[in-house]
Parts: C-alpha cells; structure tokens; sequence
C-alpha cells in the first residue's frame, strides 16, 4: 500500500509553471502533490504579477478612455472613484482567475498541500504548516517551481508605505501626485507608463540609456515618445547615490550627478530574486548559481536527475507563458513523454502603455546572423483600422533577410500588440516568404493590415 | 446568580432598550466629527496638501498643538533637537502618522470627553492606537496598504466611546453615573451598531467603515475591501490586548487563532509581530502619556 505522503511527482510552488507541471504528471496518471505556501494557489503571476499589473492596466487604459469621452457624452467622474474602482476590479479578477485555478488543480487530482516546503533529501521534503507542525513527503521526481519576488537593494529602504516595491505598488489606495520609478525593465516601464496615463508624474530612472534595452530600438523610441506625452520623463545613464523618506512628504532621490529628485512616492523595481531560501536546496545535492538561481539543462533538468526547476527560479526569460511550456515539458521529460518539437520563436510581451511585443530575430541580430537585413514598417496611423479606432500610435517593423524575402522577426508597439504579433510568430513557424504577406487577403479593416504594409515597403525596397 | 450580578442584569435591563432605541435614530443623536478631525481626515485624503496647510489647521486648536508638540519630543520619537515648531514636529512624525494622531487627540478630547470616566476612555484610546500601530504592521507584511490599517485599527472601536456619550447624554440615563461592568456589556452588545452608525455620520473612507463594521474574529469574512483593513484590524485588535497586558490570552492561543492562519502567518511571522510588542508599547504610552 501507498503511503498518504508519497507521491510520484511533488511540484514546490503553484505558479503558472508548477501548475502545468503538476496538470502533465496528473494526465500522465501520476500521483501528483503541489506543495504552496501562501493559502491560494496561483502565485505571483496571479496575485502579485501578471494578472494584476495587466488588469490594471486594462482598467487604467478603459478609465481614460472613459474620461476623454466625457466632452461627447456629458458627464462627470468623480475624482475619487478612480483609484478604488481600479483596485476593486483588479480584486475581483485575481479572485476569480485563483478560483478558476483552484478548481483545475482539483478536477485533475492533484493534491493541495499547503505549507512551507524544505527539502530533507533528495527526495523528501518537510512541509511546515501554518500552525508550525510539520509532515514529511516523499517522491520520486521533484519539479522546483518557487518562482521569484522583488529585489531589495541595499542602498534603497523600501517600507511599503512610502518606498514600495512591485507588490506593495498594487496596494496603493490613492494616486499619489508623484512617482520615482527606479529600473528600467519590463515591471518599471509597465507600471512607469500606466501612473502616468493616470495623471501622476513620473520620473524613471536607470542606469541604461533607453529603458527595455533588449527590444528593438524602434519600439522603445516610441514607447518613450508615449510616456513623455503623457508627462512622464526618462532619466537614462544615471546611478542612485541615497534614497530616503524625508519623513514628511517625499521620498528623495540623490543621484551620482548630485542631482535630488522628489516625489511622493517610489517604486523600486531592480529586478527580481529567486524563492529559495526556505528550500535548503544543498540538502536535496543541489547548489544555487552566484546569482541564487538554480541551473537545469535544456530540459530543465537539474544535476539531480529526478529533480527538475522551472519558471522565474532558473531565470530568464521569466515570462508567465515561457514558464508554463517549461513545467509542461520538464514532466514529459521526466516521464519519458515526446513533449512536442521545442518552441523555436518564443513571443514576447510587454504590457506598457503602449503595448509592445516582439518575436524572432531584431534588426541588429539579423544583420550580425545573416550579414544583412531589410527591414519593412508600417504605422498604424497609415491603415484604416488605425484611425477609425484612434489607435494612431502605433509601428509595425517586419525584420526580413538581406534579399527581403525571408522573414526574420517581427517587432510592434502599440495597442494589440501582444495579440498581433502571433501572426508573425506563426509566420516564422512556417518559414513564411515576405511576398505571402503580400499576395494573401487580410480583413478589411483590421490592424492585420500592417503586415501587408511592411511586406510591401520590403518588396518595395526589394525592387528598387 | 450572585446579588451583585442580579444588580448588574437590572441595570442593563434598565438601559439597553433606552440605548437601542437612541441607535435606531442614530444620524440625530450621535456626535458631530469635531471640525480639525473632519479636516485633517479630508486632508489626509489630498494630494496636493503640503505642511503649512496641516500646520496652519493643527495650530486651530492650541491643546491639540501643544500634544503634537509634546509627542514629538518624546523619546520614542528621539529627536536631534528640541522640536519646537508644528512644521518640524510634522517633518519628525511624518504626515500620515501625524494625521493619524491629531485625528484621534482632538476626537478623544472633544466629543468623547465624558466626566468620570476619563481613566477607561484613556484605556480605550491606548488599546486603539496600539491596534493602528500593530495594523501597519501586519500590512507591511503581506503588502496592504499600510495608511489605511492605521486608520482601521485606530477607530475600529470608536463605537465605544460613542455608546459612553449616548448614555451620558440620553434621558433617563443621563446624569448617572453606570459602572465600568454594565458599560462593558453595553460595549459588547451595542458597539458595533455604534461604530457601523457613527462611521456612517462622520463620512469616514469606505474601508475603514468596513473595518469598523467587520474586525470580529466571526465577522471579517465578510469584509470585501481589497485593502483588508478588517481581518489586519482583527489580528491586530488581538496583539494590541496582548500588547497592552487587557487580554490573559496566552501566546500560545494568539499564535493559534484562525484570523493568523487565514492571514496566511507561519510561526515566524508571528514571532516577528510579537517582537515588536515593547515599541509598540513605548509609542503608545509616549503618544498617550
């Protein structure tokens, strides 16, 4: 007979990649148990993360459209409804994307075990539960999904009142009137863009010149056009000296240069760190990287052959979708399944204001893969769609190679373009020819149109 | 039953359908939100405020200047220098603990002043302040908002207070002068309604009149707010008692309650919490002394 605390497969961590983890073995017919710390499942990505930076933005993107429309429509907003409405709406959508999770695990069997997870072993790990008893569980395969949290930086003393970091921001229950924003990443540009579409003044700063310095330069240069237009400023190539709370009103902020920036509030968002402290990894033979991470090869497999790590604890990309895929794929691996061909052209999204996403090679890695480029743009103000919608800032660049002909990337900012970019992405699945976006039929009028654009700006460019 | 407590059930029989029926047409009866109170809440809530403004409303009322003053030249605070202004007492404090605190000296020493029992009211004031300073705390920790648990935990019984002054002031109760026991048991019965009421009348932010409404151990699972002042101030009403030595509840039992596992505390969590019991009580007694 079976023990009640041995399991085929123990998943640490219910985020978006330990929960696929956990649903492959539970359709492989394993018995699987999914240790998580907090009450709910889900994660970061639901309750700290994705979801909630994303439905904030939503909400935040649907007021201003509101309040631009009170000139047609004849009516006021009060002020005050703005950041509760936000906030009780993000409320309403973790709540109920924690449920619908909840509900999953448990259609597919697997077993909810909440507490602390600390490994003993190699294969057996001690649960602490919330009134401090403990239960020891065992397995034969251990998937480490314990994701990440917000950096603290040592020079930078984050209260959560006044100095707040990724998950204390989203506990705001006013607008401030100022923002210092530090880092330039993805949560910084994120949350930088949507206080400053809200009307609070935003200051970003970081060490880079540009922020999202990983993106093609086109997108970013528009990214920064959108947020200085709605008041926002970046502060590039500049390092923090002291930050403080002045104990009154203002969190200043002592640069290098010995210029003091004030503002009354500050996110820090200087990346992210993996959750392994409680872990004891050392115990199950493992050893964190210098950068706390934990190595896995290509399958995400660790040094221990049975215990596989997946998500943002084994660094980037650190994208919710990318981390599903690995949880999914670490268990075929483990459980001798075909995963599927491996995903050649991973999209990636940022969820600023504007949108941008981005997918295959930039104009740069072109040219220093393929020896060339030729590059196609189309802008949104340029298609039909574009302008009926008022989604006039937008830019479509198709990256093709030096005869422009094959195509090699996509990049696109503006609204829709997390969703419109798989177009592209399926594109360079199928090894799709420039001239297919050119001879095929697109919805009229539909911001799809832009790939016809950049195809034809290519072509033309090809011709003469 | 002892004759002291047949004495007690006799004078409670005598005064909850008098105080029950004075709730009924609250909005009449309960006590007007004293003016600086109303404006430092409405200041707390504004952007644009800076310090002369909160300076200039706090200087309004020269016995609620004087206390700013004196608390922040206690050692709790541990100022470089003597503070000698409004202005550097407010840069000292901080606004929001500040606002905090003049909201509550200039209720505590207007509306719910009540002759001869001015020794409870302070025991009530002290259990208060200790639940807001404990409510930052506990939203520091799980990344609520930090403003608001101090406003929830720092009112969430002012229906107390609020049934002292309706019986101090409804006939036939007025004018006499109830034991501390019977006005307990009133507090049990009644201070909820009293809170919920008067939280109504002072127009206090939405979630703190949730919190005021909800905070039981029974009761704040019902609360929605987003910003969880309820089940904080729930935790946080409990060490403040345990702080404050007005609970025999050993750690042990604290460490146990449901609203710590529904606040999703391990054992460390709740040893850090306790740790802080000696500051809180320091800044209580500094605040309130």
């Amino acid at each position: 007979m079976t023990s009640p605390h041995m399991f085929d497969l123990l998943v640490i961590g219910s985020g978006p990649a330990g929960q696929k983890a956990a649903i492959q073995g539970a359709k492989a017919g394993k018995r699987v148990g999914l240790i998580e710390q907090t009450r709910e499942v889900g994660g970061a990505c639901v309750y700290q993360g994705t979801i909630p930076s994303k439905t904030l933005r939503e909400s935040a993107l649907q007021m201003v459209r509101f309040l631009r429309a009170t000139d047609v429509f004849e009516f006021r907003m009060r002020d005050d409804v703005r950041i509760s409405s936000l906030m009780t709406r993000l409320d309403r959508v973790v709540r109920a994307h924690g449920e619908f999770m909840k509900e999953q695990l448990t259609r597919n069997g697997i077993q909810h075990l909440h507490g602390r997870a600390k490994f003993l072993s190699d294969r057996e790990i001690d649960i602490q539960h919330l009134d401090g008893t403990h239960t020891n569980v065992s397995a034969s395969l251990i998937v480490i999904a314990t994701g990440s949290r917000p950096r603290v930086p040592d020079h930078v003393p984050i209260d959560h009142e006044h100095i707040l970091d990724s998950d204390s921001i989203l506990s705001l229950v006013y607008l401030p009137k100022s923002l210092t924003v530090l880092g330039g990443g993805v949560i910084a540009s994120e949350y930088a863009s949507i206080f400053a579409l809200l009307g609070v003044q935003v200051i970003m700063v970081d060490s880079a010149d540009r922020p999202l310095k990983f993106l093609d330069q086109d997108l970013t240069d528009q990214f920064c056009q959108a947020f200085e237009e709605s008041g926002g400023q970046y502060r590039g190539l500049q390092k923090i000296r002291q930050v403080q709370w002045d104990g009154f009103s203002k969190v200043t902020t002592t640069l290098d240069n010995g210029q003091i920036l004030e503002s009354e509030k500050m996110l820090v968002a200087l990346g992210r760190v993996a959750n392994i402290e409680y872990l004891n990894v050392p115990a199950a033979g493992l050893t964190p990287t210098s950068r706390g991470l934990i190595s896995v090869n290509e399958h995400c497999q660790t040094v221990m052959p049975h215990i596989y790590a997946v998500g943002d604890v084994i660094g980037p990309p650190s994208l919710a979708s990318c981390s599903m895929e690995q949880g999914r794929r670490a268990v075929c691996h483990a459980l001798g399944l075909s995963p599927g061909s491996a995903p050649e052209h991973i999209p990636m999204g940022i969820y600023s204001i504007p949108e941008m996403s981005s997918v295959g090679l930039s104009e740069q890695e072109a040219i220093a893969k393929h020896g060339g480029a030729m590059v196609g743009r189309a802008r949104f103000h340029e298609i039909a769609r574009g302008q009926i919608s008022g989604m006039t800032n937008g830019l479509l660049k198709m990256v093709a190679d030096a005869q422009g002909k094959q195509l090699l990337g996509v990049h696109i900012v503006g609204e829709g373009a997390t969703e419109l970019i798989h177009i592209g992405q399926m594109g360079l699945l199928h090894r799709i020819q420039i001239d297919s976006f050119v001879e095929n039929i697109f919805n009229f009028p539909t911001l799809a149109e832009t790939y016809r654009v950049a195809a034809l700006d290519i072509a033309k460019q090809r011709r003469g | 039953m002892s004759p002291s407590s047949c004495l007690l059930e006799e004078e409670l029989a005598a005064i909850r359908p008098v105080l029950a029926n004075r709730l009924k047409t609250t909005g009449v009866d309960l006590p007007l939100l004293p003016v600086v109170a109303h404006q430092v809440l409405l200041l707390s809530g504004d952007p644009n405020v800076d310090s002369s403004k909160l300076s200039a409303l706090i200087q309004q009322d020269q016995a609620l200047a004087g206390q700013i003053l004196r608390i922040a030249n206690s050692p709790a605070y541990a100022p470089r220098s003597p503070i000698v202004s409004l202005q550097q007492a407010i840069a000292w404090l901080g606004f929001n603990m500040l606002a905090g605190l003049a909201f509550s000296v200039s209720v505590q020493s207007g509306v719910f002043k009540t002759a001869g029992y001015e020794k409870e009211v302070r025991g009530l004031w002290r259990h208060a302040l200790a639940t807001g300073l404990y409510g930052k705390e506990i939203a520091r920790r799980i990344r609520h908002n930090v403003e608001n648990a101090f406003l929830c935990g720092l009112l969430h019984l002012i229906g107390k207070p609020a049934i002292l002054h309706l019986t101090s002031q409804t006939p036939p109760l007025a004018g006499r002068l109830h034991s501390w026991p019977v006005l307990e048991k009133l507090f049990d019965e009644f201070h909820l309604q009293a809170g919920t009421a008067l939280g109504e009348v002072w127009k206090l932010p939405d979630s703190v009149k949730e919190a005021i409404r909800c905070f039981p151990d029974h009761l704040y699972d019902q609360a929605t707010s987003p910003a969880k002042g309820a089940i904080i101030t729930c935790l946080a009403d409990h060490l403040a008692s345990h702080a404050l030595g007005t609970s025999d509840v050993e750690e042990e039992t604290l460490r146990n309650l449901q609203v710590v596992r529904d606040l999703n505390f391990y054992p460390e969590d709740m040893t850090a919490l306790l740790e802080l019991k000696e500051s809180i009580q320091h800044h209580v007694e500094c605040f309130l002394s």
